[in-house]
C-alpha cells in the first residue's frame, strides 16, 4: 500500500510516496507506521513523538485531511474508516506553520496560552501553606478541560482558523482560559476571560469541528460558549461592557453563550469590535 | 507585582528564538541586559542569567523559583521538544508528600520508607529534608491550581503506593503527571518564563572549574551556537533509554545531561541504579500500571501456571515490584515463557474480572493493550515483560540544600540529578515530588548565584561550538550511510544492555557487555547519516542521543561491575547479599578519566 506524505525541507514543498507491505504495518499504530518508514526507507522524514501513549500531545498529524493523534490511532481503524483504501495521504496539522515535513511550530501557541494568563490566582482565603479546598462538584466542572494534551488536533480542524488566523487563537487556548476562569478556586475569572475577548472570543463560528475530533473528548466550542456567557454576565454586571451589549444579551440562549444563529452573522462583528474597544480602554 | 512584570515581559516578546538571541546587541539580548543586575555580557555571544535545560516538572519549577527569587533576572527554559512533551507528563499514579497527620503519618515515616525502599543507599538527612519539603510542595501545587482529586472534605485525595507504610500518594485521577506538567507550565507562563523549544543541548562548558554555558543546536534551523549563562540548571530527565525498547519512558529519556556532565569531567553518581517495573507491554515496553495486578490481575506462564505461587505464595502478584520482575524474568530464562529474545513474554490475565469491571476500573490499561498488542484484554490475556522505569543514578549534586554540583554555577534537578534520595530503588510516587522539590531548590540557588556572578570567558564554549559544528558536517555531510544503520545499532545496544545488565547481573555477563560496548562505540563512530539538511534533522538528533546513551551505558556498566553486592534494583547473582561493610558509603563513577571514585559527603 501507499502513503503519500506532504513534505517540506525548509525551502520547498513536495509530495513523496512510500510503498509498504500491509502486513508490516497492519498491527501498528499510525505512529508505528511513520517510525517504520523513517527507520527502513527514509531517514530524512521528520515528525515528532515522545510518549507513544497518547498523553504528551506530540504526534498530531493529518490523514486524508483530518487530524489524528498518530500514536493513538491504530492502522486497522484507519482501514475501517477509509473502507480499505490502499493509499493514504499524510500531512502536517493544518493552521500551523510547518517547520519540516510533519513537524509544526508550537511557539505561537505557547504565546497564545500566555495571553490568557492560564496560571491560577487563588482566592484570598487559600494559601500556599495550606492549599485550597474544592468540593466534588466544583472539581468535576473543570476536570474535563484539564485533559487537554496540547496536541493541536482541534486547531487543525478549526474552520475559523482556516479562514483567518490573524484574529483568532487555537481552540485549546480558549479551553485553557475557561478551565481556569471556571475554577472555584479562582479569585477573579475576568483575569482570564478578558484576554480571550480581545483575542477573538466572538469570532468562533460554532461549527464544532474542534469537538468532533479531540482525542480527549473536549469541546472547545462549549468552552468558548462558557467564556462568552461569563463575559456577558460579568461585563453587564460590572459595567465594563459597552452599554449596547445588552441588546445582544437577549440573543443568548439562557446564558449558554451561544448567539441566535440567524442574527449571528449580522451582529457578531459589531459585538466583537465593541467588546474589543471596551477592553482596550482599560 | 508579578502580574505587571508578566505584561512587560510579554511586550518584550516573551518567547525568544535563537535568531533573536544571536543578534546580541539588539532584540532579546538587549531585553536581557536591561533586566540583568550584574555585569552585562560583552562577548557578542547570546546569553541569559539563568539557563534551565529541560521542561519537565523539575525544569519548570526551577524556572519559576528563579524568577521569584529575583524578578530582574532573565530566565530561559530550553527543551529539545515542545515544553509539555516530557516524562513528567506520563506519570500516572501520584505524588508523595505527607499533608494529613491524623492517621499517624509523619515526615519521619516518609523519610524512613524512602530510606528502606532505597535499600539504605539513601542519604538519611537528605531523605528527611526531602520528605518535609514534599509535604509543603503538595499544598503549594494545590494553591497554584493543580486539580488534585478530592476527598469528602474537599482536601487533596491520596492513595496507597508501593513500599509506603502509610497512605500518602496524592493524586489527580490516573494522570497525575500530566496534570502536574500543565500546572507547572501555566505557572511558568504566569511568571514570565521564556522558552527556547526545539533546542537541543549538545554540550556543557566547564572552564576553570566553573560552568560558563552550553552549546545549543536550534533543531529548526540547524544552527549550532554557544549560549553563555551565569548559572545553568540541568533538568534533562533520566537515561532509561539505554534499554531502548524495554522501557516505559519517552523517546527523549536519553541521558543527555548525565552524558554532558561526564564529558565535562564531572561526576555521574550511582549510574548502575536503574529501576525495573514488572509489567510493560511486550512490544516497546509501555507501562501497564500496578492497578492491573492491584485489581486482581494474574500472571501466567506458557504452561498456564500462575507461577508467582512458587516465588511468593502469600503475596502472589502483589509482591514488591523487584521480586515480581525477577520472577517473570526467571520464567523467561527457564523457558516457561512465550516468544523469544527481546520479544519474550508472559501473560497478564484480567479477563476473569469481567468486561464491566475492566471498562470501569482499567480503561487506560485496556486502551494500551489495543494500541501496542493489537488485542482486547477483556477477551484475552496481554503479553507483558518487565520494563526499565526510572534512573536513580544521575548528575552528582553536593546537597539538597542547594542542588549545586561541585562546579560553581552548575545545578541539577529531578531525575537527571542524584542527591541520594532514592538510593538503590525509588518508591512509587517519590519522583514527581523529587522533581518538584529539587527543581525549586535548584532554581532558587541558581538565581542567587547568578545575581552575584559574572559571565565566564567563553573561550572553551567557543571551541566546543566549533567542534559540534564540524561534527554535524562530518556525520551528515558525507552522503554515505544506510538508512537503518543507526536504528539497528540502537536496538542492539538496548538488547545487549538488557541481557547483560538488566534485571540479573553477573560478572561474566558484565565483562561480555564491556566488549560489546567497545564494539558498539566503534560502529557508532563510523556511522554516517544520509541527511545533510540542517532543518529539523531529527536523524542527527537521534544520532547525538544514541551517543549519549552509549556513554551512559558504559558508566552504568562500570558501576554495575564494581558493585559486587546486591542492593535494591541492582541484583548480582554472583553476590546475592547486600554488603554494607564495603559498599554502603560507596562510589561514584567519573568516566571522564574512566575511574571509580570514593564518595565524599
Ligand atoms: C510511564 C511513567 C509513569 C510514571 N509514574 C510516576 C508516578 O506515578 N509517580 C511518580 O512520582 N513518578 C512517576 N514516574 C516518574 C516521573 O514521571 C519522572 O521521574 C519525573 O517526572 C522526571 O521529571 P524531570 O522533570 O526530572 O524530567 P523529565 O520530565 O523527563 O523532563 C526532561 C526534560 O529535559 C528535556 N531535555 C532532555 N535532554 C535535553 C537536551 N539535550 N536539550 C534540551 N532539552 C533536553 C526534555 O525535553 C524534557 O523537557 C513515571 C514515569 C513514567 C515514564
Ligand atoms: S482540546 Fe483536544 S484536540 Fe485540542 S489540543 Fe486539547 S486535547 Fe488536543
Ligand atoms: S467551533 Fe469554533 S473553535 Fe471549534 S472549530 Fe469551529 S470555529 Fe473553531
Ligand atoms: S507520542 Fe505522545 S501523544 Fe503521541
Amino acid at each position: 500500500m501507499k502513503f503519500i506524505i506532504d513534505r517540506f525541507d525548509g525551502k520547498k514543498n513536495y509530495q513523496q510516496t512510500y510503498t509498504v507491505e500491509k502486513k508490516d504495518i497492519e498491527a501498528l499504530t499510525l505512529l508505528g507506521t511513520l517510525l517504520f518508514i523513517k527507520q527502513h526507507q527514509d531517514i530524512t522524514l521528520n515528525f515528532t513523538a515522545s510518549c507513544r501513549m497518547a498523553i504528551c500531545g506530540a504526534c498530531g498529524v493529518r490523514v486524508n485531511g483530518h487530524a489524528y493523534l498518530a500514536c493513538d490511532t491504530k492502522m486497522t481503524e484507519l482501514f475501517e474508516e477509509y473502507k480499505d483504501a490502499d493509499t493514504f495521504r499524510i500531512s502536517p496539522l493544518s493552521n500551523y506553520t510547518v517547520i519540516s515535513d510533519l513537524a509544526v511550530d508550537w511557539e505561537p501557541s505557547i504565546e497564545n496560552l500566555r495571553k490568557v494568563k492560564p496560571g491560577l490566582v487563588a482566592k484570598s482565603e487559600f494559601s500556599e501553606k495550606e492549599g485550597c479546598r474544592q468540593n466534588q462538584e466544583e472539581y468535576d466542572r473543570i476536570v474535563g478541560q484539564w485533559d487537554c494534551i496540547l496536541c493541536g488536533v482541534c486547531a487543525s480542524e478549526c474552520n475559523k482558523l482556516s479562514a483567518d488566523r490573524s484574529d483568532y487563537m487555537e481552540p485549546f487556548v480558549y479551553t485553557r482560559a475557561w478551565k481556569v476562569a471556571n475554577d472555584s478556586r479562582t479569585k477573579d475569572p475576568m483575569i482570564h476571560v478578558k484576554p480571550t475577548v480581545t483575542n477573538g472570543l466572538w469570532n468562533c463560528v460554532h461549527c464544532h469541528e474542534c469537538t468532533n475530533r479531540c482525542p480527549k473528548h473536549i469541546s472547545a466550542a462549549e468552552d468558548i460558549a462558557g467564556l462568552r456567557a461569563m463575559a456577558m454576565r460579568k461585563g453587564l454586571n460590572s459595567g465594563v461592557g459597552p452599554a449596547h451589549a445588552k441588546s445582544f444579551y437577549t440573543d443568548l440562549v439562557e446564558d449558554s453563550g451561544r448567539l441566535n444563529e440567524i442574527r449571528l452573522a449580522l451582529r457578531t462583528e459589531g459585538m466583537s469590535t465593541a467588546l474589543r474597544a471596551a477592553a482596550n480602554k482599560e | 507585582m508579578s502580574e505587571q512584570f508578566t505584561r512587560r515581559e510579554f511586550l518584550q516578546s516573551a518567547c525568544i528564538t535563537m535568531g533573536a538571541l544571536a543578534v546580541s546587541t539588539t532584540g532579546a539580548d538587549k531585553a536581557f541586559a536591561a533586566t540583568s543586575t550584574s555585569t552585562p555580557n560583552t562577548s557578542g555571544m547570546p546569553s541569559c542569567d539563568v539557563l534551565i535545560i529541560g521542561s519537565g516538572a523539575a525544569g519548570l519549577r526551577a524556572a519559576v523559583a528563579a524568577r521569584k527569587k529575583n524578578p530582574n533576572l532573565s530566565v530561559v527554559v530550553v527543551s529539545k521538544v515542545m515544553p509539555t512533551r516530557s516524562a513528567t507528563t506520563m506519570a500516572e499514579g501520584g505524588i508523595n508528600g505527607v499533608i494529613d497527620f491524623s492517621e499517624g503519618d509523619s515526615f519521619e515515616l516518609h523519610a524512613k520508607d524512602t530510606v528502606k525502599g532505597g535499600d539504605f543507599l539513601v542519604d538519611q538527612d537528605t531523605a528527611l529534608k526531602f520528605a518535609t519539603y514534599a509535604g509543603a510542595a503538595i499544598h503549594e501545587l494545590d494553591y497554584l491550581g493543580m486539580p488534585f482529586s478530592r476527598n469528602a472534605k474537599g482536601e487533596v485525595n491520596k492513595r496507597y503506593a508501593g513500599g509506603a507504610s502509610k497512605i500518602r500518594c496524592n493524586f489527580a485521577s490516573d494522570k497525575t503527571g500530566h496534570i502536574l506538567t500543565h500546572t507547572c507550565l501555566d505557572d511558568a507562563l504566569k511568571h514570565g518564563v521564556k522558552f527556547l523549544m526545539d533546542h537541543h543541548m549538545l554540550d556543557l562548558s566547564i572552564e576553570n572549574g566553573r560552568c560558563e554555558g552550553v552549546v545549543l543546536r536550534n533543531i529548526r534551523t540547524g544552527d549550532i551556537a554557544p549560549v553563555r549563562a551565569k548559572s545553568v540548571v540541568l533538568a534533562t530527565g533520566g537515561y532509561t533509554r539505554v534499554f531502548w525498547n524495554r522501557t516505559s519512558t519517552p523517546f527523549i529519556a536519553t541521558g543527555d545531561g548525565a552524558a554532558a556532565v561526564l564529558r565535562a569531567g564531572l561526576v555521574f553518581k550511582d549510574p548502575e541504579m536503574l529501576q525495573f517495573h514488572p509489567t510493560g507491554v511486550c512490544h516497546g515496553g509501555t507501562l501497564i500500571t500496578e492497578a492491573a495486578r492491584g485489581e486482581g490481575g494474574i500472571l501466567l506462564n506458557n504452561q498456564g501456571e500462575r507461577f508467582m505461587k512458587r516465588y511468593v505464595p502469600n503475596k502472589m502478584e502483589l509482591a514488591p515490584r523487584d521480586i515480581v520482575a525477577r520472577s517473570i524474568e526467571t520464567e523467561i530464562r527457564e523457558g516457561r515463557a512465550f516468544g523469544h529474545d527481546m520479544e519474550a513474554y508472559v501473560l497478564l490475565d484480567v479477563t476473569h474480572l469481567g468486561k464491566e469491571k475492566i471498562m470501569r476500573d482499567l480503561p487506560q490499561i485496556r486502551h494500551i493493550g489495543m494500541l501496542f498488542e493489537n488485542m482486547d484484554l477483556v477477551e484475552k490475556p496481554i503479553a507483558i515483560r518487565p520494563t526499565a522505569h526510572y534512573s536513580m543514578g544521575g548528575i552528582h549534586v553536593t546537597s539538597i540544600d542547594t542542588m549545586a554540583t561541585p562546579a560553581p554555577g552548575l545545578y541539577a534537578a529531578g531525575e537527571a540529578a542524584c542527591v541520594s534520595i532514592h538510593g538503590a530503588n525509588r518508591l512509587g510516587g517519590n519522583s514527581l515530588c523529587d522533581a518538584t522539590v529539587t527543581g525549586k531548590i535548584a532554581g532558587t540557588n541558581a538565581a542567587e548565584y547568578a545575581a552575584k556572578a559574572d559571565f565566564g570567558a567563553g573561550k572553551r564554549l567557543n571551541d566546543l561550538t566549533l567542534k559540534w559544528t564540524s561534527h554535524f558536517k562530518e556525520i551528515t555531510g558525507s552522503g554515505k550511510g544506510n538508512v537503518n544503520d543507526m536504528y539497528a545499532l540502537r536496538e542492539e545496544l538496548g538488547a545487549a544492555n538488557w541481557y547483560n545488565m538488566g534485571i540479573f547481573r553477573t560478572e561474566s555477563k558484565l565483562l561480555e557487555l564491556a566488549d560489546k560496548h567497545a564494539e558498539f562505540q566503534a560502529r557508532y563512530n563510523a556511522i554516517r547519516i544520509p541527511n545533510a539538511n540542517p532543518v529539523f534533522n531529527t536523524a542527527y538528533t537521534e544520532y547525538v542521543e544514541l551517543g549519549n546513551l552509549l556513554l551512559a551505558s558504559r558508566a552504568a556498566l562500570m558501576g554495575a561491575t564494581a558493585r559486587k553486592e546486591s542492593r535494591g534494583s541492582h541484583y548480582r547473582e554472583d553476590y546475592l547479599k547486600r554488603d554494607d561493610a564495603n559498599f554502603l558509603d560507596w562510589k561514584d563513577v567519573v568516566v571522564g578519566q574512566f575511574k571509580i571514585e570514593e564518595r565524599k559527603y
